[in-house]
């Protein structure tokens, strides 16, 4: 199977004056984790709801493997969205396979799929009981059954680990990476950083609306801790500052390693050969900062 | 938006969505009872009155008192005879007795008689009152049985009428010959030929089409009205509107709910049809000759149960579309009384439409699409109309349906990310146009 790739181009959605998402353009590469992330209010809802065709863009293009997006794709696409919700006087079965069926499974099929599902999250016995009757968390089940039910190419998911207990968030990651090694095409936004650090490949960070770093993820950190250099060394760690290129050392609070912040356009290979100089150098490496902060200060420069 | 090319699929979209909202409603109790519920009320609301009368049929003793010697035995011939048992009339059992001499002590008598109830009435018939001031005295507990006062009255005036005329030398079948009642036979002309029938069968039968249409939306217009928030209220709405299009959702809702309406009312005509048959049939043969029952041809029959059914649909619609602009039942509460109004609009045209039904109004307001589902097939029943008048309405009507579920879908679709802000009608207008 070779997933669909999808493509935003110069996405723009306004709510009278209220400029939602504006000119957005990012690329999931088919077999791919991507994380949409950024704060509340963000504009991540409105531009997967775009993606969805529930909100038509004012200006800007959804495509698919190369092509507009139709209607008829979306029923390749496994939808979670944020505000979740299922018919509460169906039964667990009967839900799935009306799901199954309005992504175009013949009935039988989708009861039989359903069926394997429930049976899979070990609430094969549940298939009879009313939505209303199941917990939140077996809900929740369900839900995440429902939308990998006709086995999409794509899934969607909006804030997926938002609301769910511990042992469906840890359910949901085993799916998705199962879903990956499928080489299938995945897109998620989340608030979240840690979680998309995990998980992803590629990252789009939106603030405003707007996309303020988009790529790969180790690029983008490689880009981005470009400056944070990490020192184990015995000697006097403090003499550090003086290097040329140096712009400031912090010593660790045990003494044997300190953090380097090199100025913008040092060598970090004459740094290096102006600390064993004075020391005797065990490790020298680039750190890489976390998510957290570089999407702090993407935000800041962003201004 | 890309152009559709497959709409079979969408066809199985909405057909997936109809079958979903037919057995949401098919499998709940309720629906059961309600089912059960409308023909107990109609047996009571029908047998109940029915029963109280057949009970309250007894017979009246009454007394004649026959002064004249000549006229008793007559009125007792005609009002024995005159009583048919169709309708709810009294029996009156009638014996004659002539006038003691002492007349106050037999009008005392007989009055006792009365209070003490061995008899029900008496009359005096006087032949000085008779003849001076056209009066016979009649006494009785109760003088609110107008109906059988009535035939009283008529009796002995007819057997009056008949012994003067006799008197006068004038041959008693002769006269009867001669001073027979007309009564009015009313013929309907269409281009099948006349055919006789009764005034009034094409107003009962668009008054029955309209209540029976109101019936079943009083029960499922506030379905449909559910219906299209259940969505939006259970949150599950973007997962369908990103699988199916506003339009299909919308017209697999009307579909489907109509389909579980109509499950309802075929089971109850199976009811009534199942339990008045034998009824019906016997009292078609115990009728009258020359009494013609209203007749339809089967080609009416369809037209009419074409316009019932696109009656729903219209009517339902527009229930559709107050749901649609709305996230919650009680903001849509208040829009929920323009629909039913929307139902007896057509009433206030009934008796221009019956009277003339060929008339310019008569025409035009039968072709409105609101309007069509009860007058159309009230100027079917009355007089037929061209038949490019009856294609152009259900054509309309149809017409009419579709729009008001694009309309529906319009507003709905702009309407679900609005989550708990009521919208003004300015922000509707807006919403048609934009989306």
């Amino acid at each position: 199977m070779s997933p669909p790739s999808l493509q935003l181009v110069g996405l723009r959605k306004a709510f009278g004056d209220f400029v939602a998402v504006d000119d957005l353009s990012l690329e999931v590469p088919a077999g791919t984790i991507f994380g949409l992330l950024g704060p509340n209010g963000a504009g991540k809802s409105t531009t997967i709801r775009m993606i969805m065709d529930i909100i038509a863009p004012d200006r800007g293009e959804v495509r698919l493997a190369g092509r507009p997006r139709t209607r008829e794709d979306l029923e390749r696409i496994g939808y979670l969205p944020e505000e979740r919700g299922l018919y509460r006087k169906m039964t667990v079965l009967d839900h799935l396979a009306f799901l199954g069926e309005l992504h175009g499974l013949a009935h039988g099929d989708a009861k039989e799929r359903g069926g394997r599902w429930l049976e899979r999250m070990g609430i094969a016995d549940r298939a009879e009981r009313k939505v209303e009757e199941l917990s939140k968390g077996l809900a929740q089940k369900v839900q995440i059954a429902g939308t990998l039910l006709h086995e999409p190419e794509v899934v969607i998911l909006d804030e997926p680990f938002s609301g769910l207990d511990p042992i469906n968030q840890s359910l949901f990651k085993d799916l998705l990476a199962e879903y990956k090694s499928d080489g299938r095409t995945i897109l998620f936004s989340t608030h979240v950083m840690e979680q998309a650090e995990k998980l992803c490949d590629h990252i789009c960070l939106i603030s405003r609306g707007r996309a303020i770093l988009v790529g790969e993820l180790a690029a983008i950190k490689r880009q981005q801790g470009g400056n944070a250099y990490r020192l184990r060394a015995e000697g006097d760690l403090g003499r550090a500052r003086e290097v040329p290129g140096v712009a400031d050392a912090v010593v660790g609070d045990a003494g044997g390693t300190a953090r380097l912040f090199l100025a913008p356009e040092a060598d970090p290979a004459r740094v290096l050969a102006g600390l064993v100089g004075f020391l005797a150098v065990r490790d020298f490496h680039s750190e890489e900062p976390d998510l957290e902060a570089i999407f702090v200060k993407a935000v800041g420069d962003a201004g | 938006m890309p152009a559709e090319r497959a709409p079979g699929r969408r066809l199985t979209k909405v057909a997936v969505l109809a079958k979903r909202e037919y057995l949401a409603r098919v499998k709940t109790k309720g629906f059961w009872i309600g089912i059960l519920v409308l023909p107990l009320l109609m047996a009571l609301l029908f047998v109940g009155p029915a029963l109280m009368i057949s009970q309250a049929r007894t017979s009246l003793d009454v007394v004649l008192v026959d002064g004249t010697g000549r006229l008793g035995e007559g009125v007792r011939e005609r009002l024995s005879e005159a009583g048919d048992g169709s309708g709810p009339e009294a029996e009156l059992d009638v014996s004659v007795v002539a006038p003691e001499p002492d007349v106050e002590a037999h009008r005392a008598e007989l009055d006792r008689r009365l209070v003490a109830e061995e008899i029900d009435a008496w009359a005096w018939l006087d032949p000085a009152r008779l003849d001076d001031d056209d009066e016979v005295e009649y006494h009785a507990r109760s003088v609110s049985n107008t109906i059988a006062q009535r035939r009283i009255e008529r009796a002995i005036s007819a057997e009056l009428r008949e012994v003067r005329l006799t008197d006068a030398g004038y041959d008693p079948e002769e006269v009867g010959r001669l001073t027979r009642d007309v009564e009015l036979r009313t013929l309907k002309v269409s281009a099948e030929g006349a055919r006789a029938e009764r005034g009034e069968a094409g107003f009962m039968l668009a008054y029955g089409i309209f209540f029976l249409l109101y019936i079943v939306l009083l029960i499922w217009g506030q379905q449909v009205l559910q219906g299209v928030l259940e969505e939006k209220s259970s949150r599950v709405v973007e997962v369908v509107i990103s699988a199916a299009r506003p339009f299909d959702l919308m017209l697999g809702k009307l579909l489907g709910i109509g389909g579980a309406a109509f499950t309802q009312f075929a089971v109850w005509i199976a009811c009534l049809v199942g339990l008045t048959a034998p009824g019906l049939a016997a009292s078609i043969a115990a009728m009258p000759e020359g009494l013609d029952l209203p007749r339809i041809t089967v080609l009416q029959a369809v037209y009419i149960t074409v316009f019932f059914v696109l009656g729903f649909f219209v009517y339902s619609s527009m229930y559709a579309a107050v749901g649609s602009a709305f996230n919650s039942l009680q903001e849509a509460q208040n829009l929920s009384s323009i629909p039913t109004f929307s139902i007896i609009a057509p009433m206030f045209f009934l008796f221009p439409v019956i009277n003339d039904p060929g008339s310019t109004l008569a025409v035009v307001t039968s072709l409105v699409p609101l309007l069509s589902p009860i007058l159309m097939p009230l100027r079917i029943a009355v007089e037929v109309p061209p038949a490019w008048q009856i294609w152009l309405a259900i054509l309309l009507t149809a017409g009419f349906v579709w729009c008001m579920v694009w309309l529906c879908a319009r507003i709905y679709r702009v309407g679900i990310l609005m989550y708990g802000k009521k919208p003004t009608v300015r922000e509707l207008v807006r919403w048609i146009r934009y989306a």
